[in-house]
């Protein structure tokens, strides 16, 4: 396991050693695999074999002994798995068959359509009256659990959450119900039901704020992990977008971001960044992206890579120059991130345009090979992208071709439109106090 | 005459007279517990005067005597003379007597009962006053609590006279009454009723007296005055028991004299009844405690068996403690050093022979004869007493020492130095403990063992690194090699972080409350102190002191505004002025610095403080050597309060329309004093320094105002002093540079980068990074030329005298709006809401969300206005349209 968290983070940019704890065994996998797929891409063969060993330990104790198997003939280049992995698949089998048998006769009761049918939302209602009328017992109820997380193990993700989902119905255990929870949402962000995962996720949050009011620790930790599983859905869905990011700013949230996971700043710029061209509200975003910027000055003794310096190099420091550069190298983290990769090129765009913005609210009059350079691109497409710019957000800019500059006309704040606008409200709310006064 | 009057003075058998004194002492400490510390006070001078002025003393009890015995004789011209001479409270009240025996006797011969009654109250409440009536005076304890008790009184003849003559009188007229029932009126009755149980109950007190006057009546009264001639006999030899005894201080040699002058012997099988002796005698009256702590010392000498020593031990360093028992003064400082070494020796006996434990549980061993032996079945010997608690009287009676040593003078440093003895005491301390705790069996409470450690934190935690490094050297060369600590192993204390780290990760989890905070508040100090200021300002804010400081002793809260200073400091360090003003804005700006950090009492100009707060801010008091320094502190304060003040001075200007946005108060007030002073000779103190400072930097000339700052001499008590003269001067440029710009933005169109990168000596990056800065801010109504790399003001920003009232008119407009729907929300929220038939939504999610951008940006907060102004207002109004 550590061995291949060191051959990843090697080169410095990866941020994995810091997530991999926070995550389950089944998270990580793909984590591991994107990991290994970049190695052999860039032909890396010693880092590559690195992972794939990795690989190996990490999915040794789990149930998918097939293929940690194959694994394994690859990794050695045998065309047999040695003698262990075939009896370890007899016990994972002989286990599975034990488990089935133990959630037979209720599997099959919660097929029926009458019993289904009979059950209510009181939980203890539902086992009472499952108990009378059919038999079951707390026990079987609890080998649909254990059942669930063996399927969970065997890499069976559909299954086990329609078992923890069963259980959850049923169970009473307020410990093993929030434990299925996380089992259900692991495995629905596994088998990319994001949709069912959100409302899982829902479920996890009101969890963690009411069971554990009283135990602060926790309730961090527990944070924590569900910022970090939320990471899946936040890069994967786009309808996870708002409401994970909603969560992430909450108070409670931002909180434990800042305290023990700094380096979630990094997906929370990239999500706020690249949420910019989509997002339907700009105030909000408007917003965000101030909060943002609060909280990487914040946290700037604490965590740093390129995109919380390009961060910081454009909003606190108005450095254009270092900005580029950080845009430049955040681009590379981008490509080679988990959660990023697919958005990279977006999260470019958007920059591009952040840059562009605050460049033209402070300068009235710029050279487009410079604005150009300073976007990272060559002069002909910068006039090309300044142009679309300019038509897309109506900026009240023209560019001057026989000088090769860009002139920005900044109106002036008219002081007579700020009065009016500040009484404009006054009549009527007047009127509304007049009403209240004489109803009174 | 004279001579006759003046034995007459001693009358009384003075046995009987200090027995009932130690009556009274011992009743007196029973009654007022509270006022225990200063009894005891008062007690101790007195003793101590009596020691020094036997004499005079005497001289002057002989004149309050012989004024009462003056009474029996019936010459006015005497008792006239005798008035005139002698003031004192007992003597007035001798004479108040005499008056209501005159009264009583009166009373007698008309057969007026009310009128006795009354006398008889009287003469009570004066024998009461006087400390006489023992019985009574628990019933009259309220009336009796202010009075002073005069020394060494006695029960006047007179009133034995009287109330034996009265008590026959009574018993008469009791038969008389028998016989004619009729003959008294009401009130006559009820007094008569009231004399006859008062006298019931002060006549056994004195029942011998009165016998003996009833006996013979003359000889009663002239009898006791000559039974004068024995009773100076025992007086004397307590008089050479006190004077030998400052002399024993003196010198080593002290020879054993018991009481009365005997010499006595000292065997090592008598030691317990000696101890017994001494512990019986304890907060007594008139023991003299340095004698005893002689014979204590001498039985040390003796002592063999580790029990013997452990007992002497014991008890030899609680009498010690007992030299200062007063509040204000600590123990002289050899006996202070004798404790040390004591408390050290126990320690070891108690390490030699393990199977000796001191606990606080233990029962007293009753017999002196035979030392307890190992039982059966039991592992230890138990001896009842507290390690924790002498060690933790130990610190404080030092800390007390040096409260009262003039921190300037050589005897500071030295009594400093006992500073290292101090923690060795408490570490052994904490060594034996944790001894002790590896037994489960014997319960000893977590308590102990936090304390202890927490006062081995506080010992450390104001340290620098290196200081605690020596303390911990010294500390384990003087402790035997086999010596380990669980909690703080050898090898873990030579770091000072991780010694420290170490102490309060152990408290974190093994104590709460009161303990916690402060370890919390120690551990944060400490990296302050050591610039580590994220990890120092993120602990302090994790911890929720803040909130609940309040409810915390105010020694913690002292401690607490140290840590939060130091916090300040620590930012001012590293550059980060803003950090550093906002920290030390609370205690700084509210000018009693000294008092909230406890390291000097304020003049209190408008509210008087009673002499017992006075009393008590000085025991709170920290020694000089833990002080903060308080120049430096202001000067820190003043220094960031300038770099952002002046800016923001510069930005607000004229303009009456921005809202004055105060940092400092403080600084404010002192600017403007400075200001009006005609004449500004050059800079003298720190202050002074500053604010010339500011004037230079406000009228844009930086390098004025650095050398001004530079050279001020208190940066040299900063470690690294020029990489902070550095830091400042950058500070001070890039502030000068926003304020030249806030100041000179009105004079200009354009000016060139190059310019102004000049004339602030910054990089020209550095001047459009700042200038950036301060567009995107909306701070400056500018934009950059690239082109030309000028800085291009926007025309028509100045806005005119009317147009700034007119927004600042149209601002007061709308608050006033705003204020009144607050006011009728506010009004009908209590009734029974008329008009909320829509159930009051979202009230408080709009409010609150109005509110914000009222506080918040300059210009910026103009949308967010206008939302609110043209929406429902929510709630009760918003309701009422609509219904």
């Amino acid at each position: 396991m550590e061995d291949v968290l060191k051959a990843v983070s090697a080169d410095g940019s990866s941020i994995m050693p810091q997530l991999a704890p926070n995550l389950s065994r089944h998270l990580l996998f793909p984590l591991i695999q994107f990991e290994g797929d970049q190695a052999e891409e860039k032909g890396e063969e010693e880092k590559a074999k690195k992972i794939l060993s990795g690989k190996i330990k990490l999915l040794e104790d789990t149930n998918m002994t097939d293929y940690v198997a194959t694994l394994y003939c690859e990794f050695h280049g045998t065309e047999e798995p040695p003698q262990e992995y075939t009896k370890k698949r007899q016990e994972v089998l002989a286990d599975l068959e034990k488990h089935e048998q133990a959630t037979e006769k209720i599997a099959d009761l919660l097929t029926q359509d009458e019993v289904v049918n009979g059950l209510r939302s009181d939980k203890v209602a539902n086992l009472e009256f499952l108990k009378k009328e059919h038999g079951v017992t707390m026990e079987m109820v609890n080998a649909l659990f254990d059942f669930g997380q063996f399927q969970f193990r065997c890499g069976q993700y559909g299954s086990a959450a329609d078992m923890l989902y069963q259980f959850r119905v049923l169970s009473t255990d307020n410990d093993k119900v929030s434990a299925a929870t996380w089992g259900k949402l692991g495995s629905e962000i596994l088998s990319g039901n994001w949709e069912s995962a959100i409302d899982e996720l829902k479920n996890v949050r009101e969890g963690i704020d009411s069971k554990l009011f009283n135990n602060p620790r926790a309730q961090l930790d527990h944070r924590t992990m569900l910022i970090h599983w939320s990471l899946f859905p936040l890069f994967n869905f786009e309808g996870a977008r708002e409401p994970i990011l909603e969560m992430f700013f909450s108070a409670p949230y931002i909180n434990t971001i800042q305290t023990s996971c700094p380096w979630i700043l990094r997906y929370l710029i990239a999500a706020v960044i690249t949420g910019r061209s989509r997002a339907r509200n700009s105030s909000t975003q408007q917003k965000q992206l101030k909060d943002v910027v609060r909280y990487v000055r914040q946290e700037a003794y604490e965590y740093q890579d390129p995109i919380t310096q390009f961060v910081n190099a454009l909003y606190i420091a108005h450095d254009f120059n270092a900005a580029r550069e950080a845009l430049g190298k955040a681009e590379q983290v981008c490509r080679s991130d988990f959660f990023l990769a697919s958005s990279a090129d977006a999260f470019v765009e958007a920059a591009r345009h952040l840059i562009c913005e605050s460049y033209c609210k402070i300068f009235s009059r710029m050279n487009i090979r410079d604005l150009s350079a300073k976007l990272g691109l060559n002069p002909d497409d910068g006039e090309r992208w300044i142009v679309n710019l300019i038509r897309e957000t109506r900026l009240d800019a023209k560019i001057d071709s026989q000088d090769g500059t860009v002139v920005m006309n900044h109106p002036p704040n008219n002081v007579y439109q700020q009065v009016i606008e500040k009484t404009k409200g006054g009549f009527f709310r007047t009127q509304v106090l007049n009403a209240a006064v004489s109803k009174s | 005459m004279s001579s006759r009057f003046f034995r007459g003075g001693d009358d009384s058998s003075s046995e009987s007279s200090s027995d009932e004194e130690e009556l009274l002492t011992e009743e007196e400490e029973d009654d007022n517990q509270n006022q225990q510390g200063d009894s005891e006070e008062d007690s101790d001078d007195m003793g101590s005067d009596e020691d020094d002025s036997d004499d005079s003393d005497d001289s002057e009890e002989g004149a309050g005597r012989f004024l009462k015995s003056g009474a029996d004789s019936d010459s006015d011209e005497s008792d006239e003379e005798v008035r005139a001479k002698v003031k004192s409270a007992k003597d007035k009240r001798l004479d108040e007597l005499e008056a209501s025996i005159k009264q009583i006797e009166n009373g007698q011969k008309n057969g007026d009962w009310t009128l006795i009654s009354s006398g008889v109250t009287h003469v009570v409440c004066i024998l009461m006053q006087m400390g006489l009536l023992a019985n009574t005076r628990i019933e009259y304890d309220k009336l009796n609590r202010q009075v002073t008790k005069l020394p060494g009184g006695k029960t006047p003849k007179p009133y034995i006279r009287i109330i034996s003559e009265l008590e026959d009188f009574m018993n008469e007229a009791l038969a008389k009454q028998k016989v004619t029932p009729k003959k008294m009126n009401a009130t006559q009755a009820r007094a008569l009723n009231a004399v006859k149980q008062k006298i019931k109950k002060t006549n056994k007190d004195y029942q011998t007296e009165i016998d003996s006057y009833r006996a013979n009546k003359d000889e009663f009264m002239e009898s006791s005055e000559e039974e004068v001639a024995p009773a100076p006999k025992p007086k004397k030899t307590v008089k050479i028991e006190l004077d030998e005894a400052p002399e024993v201080d003196g010198d080593d040699g002290f020879a054993t004299v018991g009481k009365g002058g005997k010499t006595l012997t000292y065997t090592p099988e008598s030691i317990f009844k000696h101890l017994r002796g001494i512990m019986e005698s304890r907060g007594k009256k008139n023991t003299d405690r340095l004698e005893q702590i002689g014979v204590m010392e001498k039985l040390l000498e003796i002592a063999n068996t580790p029990y013997q020593k452990i007992r002497v031990l014991l008890t030899i360093v609680s009498a010690r403690f007992d030299l200062g028992s007063s509040i204000t003064s600590a123990i002289p400082v050899e006996h202070w050093k004798s404790a040390e070494k004591e408390l050290l020796t126990l320690l070891t006996v108690l390490e030699e022979s393990p199977e000796y434990i001191v606990v606080e549980s233990a029962e007293e061993w009753e017999d002196d004869e035979k030392p307890p032996t190992l039982q059966a079945g039991e592992k230890y010997i138990k001896v009842a007493g507290s390690v924790v608690s002498y060690v933790e009287r130990l610190d404080d009676e030092l800390n007390r020492s040096l409260q009262a040593i003039d921190p300037h003078t050589s005897e500071y440093v030295e009594r400093l130095q006992d500073e290292g003895a101090l923690y060795n005491v408490i570490v052994r301390g904490q060594l034996y403990y944790e001894q002790l705790r590896k037994d489960k069996d014997l319960d000893i409470s977590q308590d102990s063992i936090n304390r202890i450690i927490m006062r081995r934190l506080e010992h450390n935690y104001f340290k620098p690194a290196q200081v605690i490094k020596t303390f911990e050297e010294n500390l384990w060369s003087a402790v035997t090699e086999k010596a380990e600590s669980a909690i703080t192993p050898r090898s873990e204390a030579s770091d000072a972080a991780n010694l420290v780290n170490v102490l309060c990760n152990y408290l974190y989890s093994n104590s709460d409350g009161i303990i916690r905070a402060r370890a919390m508040l120690c551990q944060v100090y400490f990296l302050a102190l050591h610039s580590d200021y994220y990890k120092s300002r993120d602990m302090m804010l994790m911890s929720h002191l803040q909130e609940n400081i309040p409810n915390f002793d105010v020694q913690t809260q002292i401690l607490y505004n140290r840590t939060l200073v130091q916090i300040g400091l620590c930012a001012f360090r590293k550059g980060l002025v803003y950090d550093a003003q906002n920290t030390l804005q609370e205690i700084c700006g509210s000018g009693r610095q000294k008092e909230l950090l406890a390291q000097g009492v304020m003049m209190q100009r408008f509210n008087q403080v009673s002499p017992e707060q006075e009393r008590l801010e000085k025991q709170r008091q920290l020694p000089f050597h833990m002080h903060i320094n308080l120049e430096l502190l202001e000067c820190v304060y003043l220094t960031c309060s300038m770099l952002l003040e002046i800016p923001l001075l510069a930005q607000t200007g004229s303009s009456p329309d921005i809202k004055k946005r105060i940092i400092s108060k403080t600084y404010r007030r002192m600017l403007e004093y400075h200001e009006r002073q005609i004449f500004t000779g050059p800079p003298e103190n720190t202050r002074d320094h500053v604010m010339q400072a500011s004037k230079a930097l406000a009228a844009g000339e930086w390098k004025k105002a650095t050398t001004f700052i530079h050279n001020i001499k208190i940066w040299d008590l900063m470690p690294n002093t020029e990489e902070i003269k550095t830091m400042l001067s950058k500070q001070i440029q890039e502030e000068g540079l926003r304020t030249y710009l806030f100041t000179y933005a009105p004079f200009y169109d354009t000016l060139a980068v190059e310019t102004l990168s000049g004339m602030f000596e910054l990089d020209a990056t550095k001047v459009s990074a700042v200038v950036s800065k301060m567009i995107s801010h909306e701070e400056l109504a500018a934009s950059l030329d690239q082109v030309t790399s000028n800085l291009i003001f926007r025309k028509g920003v100045e806005l005119s005298r009317l147009q700034s009232l007119a927004l600042t008119l149209s601002d007061k407009a709308s608050a006033l709006i705003e204020t009144n729907e607050r006011t009728l929300e506010q009004k009908t929220q209590g009734s029974t809401n008329a008009f909320e038939r829509g159930g009051g939504r979202g009230r408080g999610g709009q409010r609150s969300g109005q509110r914000p951008g009222r506080g918040g940006a300059r210009t910026g907060g103009n949308t967010q206005r206008q939302a609110g102004g043209t929406q429902f207002t929510g709630g009760a109004l918003g309701a009422a349209v609509r219904g």
